[in-house]
């Protein structure tokens, strides 16, 4: 059985008056069944454009350029857009899209919002069935089903989350996208939706991938940890070994600027400087304009992907490449 | 509060504007400069002693001090008694019944065209934004919004009436239908049809690139947002995103600019009657500001200021319709 979701070298660019904002830049990662992938980066790193890409719901002036995007061994890249639309979106890929403030129509009715997604992909199914599921779906998670007829407005922002994920179930879709799921929202209300992510994530066998700044959250819900930096993936590999022993320096960083709450307490290590513009990357390394250990062939060579020691963690970082 | 009590609101302050519209009217009309009854005097066949002046006077109130006026005036402009124009002798209200029905089909044809053909070309900019379509979209919407509405009705008349003989110069009913008036109902319309088709172009030309720009900006605003992320995401065809998730969310603003455009269109469609002499109420006081024809003035613009005020209230109703946020706020 092929990989779920494979994602081989894939480049989307943004065409601007300035030129070409180079916002996912040869990116490969890849998801089995069941699994759950944390994609972590900095604002404006390029995780959302992937995940862009992968439905191919781009804006018009972002264009994927290069690379595959296998699902289910299927190159969603070649499909055309009828066949995106009938197959691959919701059905397959379903996405919970940046935090629950608004990713519901507020003009609209929840339940009704729920009955498009389904009709659209099931269209013999009445409008009287859809809200019927629709109910279902919002007892899944924890909602009280008699709400299904309120307005976005008339839910909390929690019960909003709640509902885009009952939204994003309803056609059953092999892979769910979070991005940024529990931004917006407070620590006690973030806790309760990923701990009801992780909960539906097992009774319903769902692959995932989880979109996020925050490295705590995906320590806590993830199997694979993909970081990303300036349109890059830097470092890849199983949660575990990345958290344990983290080679990139922006990894480490990254790690070191949250709190521990077993460890004494310590100043946190913020990375200086900004993320940089994509437009004009800085040459070699991206990341080397704000690494501490950059040296010569840093701003001069770009640094490949090698594997450390298992199979299942890379990095892409010249200080590795010498060992 | 509920529906019941948002449009008993809406109601009151459509009322207190009502009053407003009449206050401002009496208000102006008596700043006027020049004695109503100065016409009956100056015109050369006249040959009134000064007691028929103070007879004229006593007839028409003139004579009461302003604030009895005021009261006189408010009384018969709520009931509807017009008075008869100055110099005809028709009573008011019968030479409206025969005019406002020919405004209302020429602003109606014009506004629903209008509206149509402006949210769909500003959507479809907006969708193919920054492209060489949307500039060409939002130039040429410039240029139209620029030229002046008399213009546009003369070069009207001019290739479709002179140079291509489609159309009729002017009137609001062919003028054949002074020997054979139309029979059946179908020769009615097309007979009305081919008489407001120039100046409803006319006034599409005047206001659509209004509409086109607005529902752009609108557009634009609505369509980065997460929720059109999602519904594409869903798997909905693009153009049932546009119109359903897009354009239903975005219409907001367009439904409030519907309301005060209404007062604009107004006013074209005054100089385009004048321009294609076509029978309504914008051609009619014209001519009453032309003759300083009082009452028709008055009711005319008592009119008018009701018709704007009615159609704001309709709007204040569709938008607690569009927006299920309006409903329970407040």
């Amino acid at each position: 059985m092929p990989t779920l979701l494979d994602v081989k070298n894939l480049k989307t660019y943004y065409t601007t008056l300035r030129g070409y904002v180079k916002a996912v830049d040869g990116v490969s990662f890849a998801i089995e069944k069941g699994e759950a992938m944390g994609l972590v980066g900095e604002s404006g790193c390029g995780k959302t454009t992937v995940i862009l890409s992968i439905l191919k719901i781009l804006p018009p002036e972002g264009r994927i350029l290069d690379g595959n995007v296998f699902f289910k061994g299927v190159d969603l890249v070649k499909l055309s857009e009828k066949e995106m639309r009938d197959k691959i979106r919701w059905k397959g890929i379903s996405l919970v899209f940046q935090g629950a403030m608004n990713a519901l129509n507020p003009v609209y009715k929840v339940g009704d919002q729920i009955a498009e997604a389904i009709r659209t992909h099931e269209p013999n199914v009445s409008k009287k069935e859809a809200l019927e599921r629709g109910r279902k779906l919002f007892e899944l998670v924890g909602l009280d089903p008699d709400r299904i007829n309120s307005y976005p407005h008339e839910f909390s922002g929690g019960m909003k989350q709640r509902a885009v994920i009952a939204m994003a179930l309803a056609c059953n879709p092999d892979l769910l996208i979070a991005d940024e799921p529990a931004t917006a929202l407070d620590v006690i209300i973030q806790a309760q939706v990923l701990q009801l992510i992780k909960q539906l994530r097992k009774t319903l066998h769902l692959s995932m991938i989880l979109i996020t700044h925050d490295l705590s959250i995906v320590a806590e819900s993830c199997d694979k940890l993909a970081v990303m930096y300036a349109g890059k993936i830097v470092e890849y590999g199983d949660l575990a070994t990345i958290f344990k022993e983290p080679l990139h320096p922006y990894t480490q960083a990254l790690i070191k600027a949250f709190p521990d709450v077993r460890a004494e307490r310590s100043p946190l290590v913020s990375i200086p400087g900004s993320p940089p513009d994509l437009l004009f990357p800085p040459s070699g390394c991206r990341f080397n304009p704000r690494c501490p250990y950059s040296m010569d062939i840093c701003s001069k060579k770009e640094p490949v992907p090698i594997e450390v020691k298992s199979k299942m963690h890379q990095v892409a970082c010249h200080l590795i490449g010498k060992r | 509060m509920g529906l019941k009590g948002y449009i008993l609101k809406r109601t009151m302050y459509s009322v207190v504007l009502v009053f407003c519209v009449l206050t401002v009217n009496f208000i102006i009309f008596n700043l006027m400069p020049g004695d109503p009854i100065a016409q009956y005097i100056l015109s050369p066949e006249s040959r009134l002693t000064p007691e028929d002046v103070e007879t004229l006077r006593k007839i028409y109130g003139i004579d009461l001090p302003y604030h009895e006026r005021y009261f006189v005036y408010l009384r018969n402009m709520l009931t509807f008694n017009l008075g008869k124009t100055q110099v005809t002798r028709v009573p008011v209200v019968e030479e409206i019944s025969k005019r406002l029905g020919n405004t209302v089909l020429l602003m109606t044809t014009a506004i629903v065209t209008s509206i149509t053909l402006g949210t769909l070309i500003g959507t479809f900019a907006a969708y193919k934004r920054a492209t060489k379509t949307d500039t060409a979209i939002v130039t040429s919407s410039l240029i139209l919004g620029s030229l002046p509405v008399f213009w546009i009705g003369i070069l009207m008349l001019f290739i479709f009436a002179v140079y291509l003989k489609w159309f009729p110069f002017g009137g609001s009913v062919p003028k054949w239908w002074a020997y054979t008036p139309p029979t059946s109902p179908l020769e009615i319309i097309a007979g009305r049809l081919y008489c407001v088709t120039l100046p409803a172009l006319t006034l599409v030309i005047f206001s659509v690139d209004n509409w086109t720009l607005l529902t752009r900006a609108c557009v634009l605003q609505t369509i980065t947002e997460d929720y059109v992320v999602t519904a594409r995401a869903k798997g909905l065809p693009e153009r049932r995103v546009l119109l359903k998730h897009v354009l239903k969310p975005a219409s907001l603003p367009l439904v409030t600019a519907m309301a005060l455009s209404f007062a604009g269109i107004f006013t074209g469609a005054m100089i385009t009657e004048t321009v294609f002499s076509y029978e309504g109420m914008g051609h009619w006081i014209y001519m009453a500001i032309m003759e300083k024809n009082l009452p028709v003035m008055y009711a005319v613009f008592y009119i008018s200021g009701l018709l704007v005020v009615i159609a704001n209230f309709i709007v204040d109703l569709v938008y607690g319709m569009i927006d299920p946020r309006i409903k329970v706020g407040r």
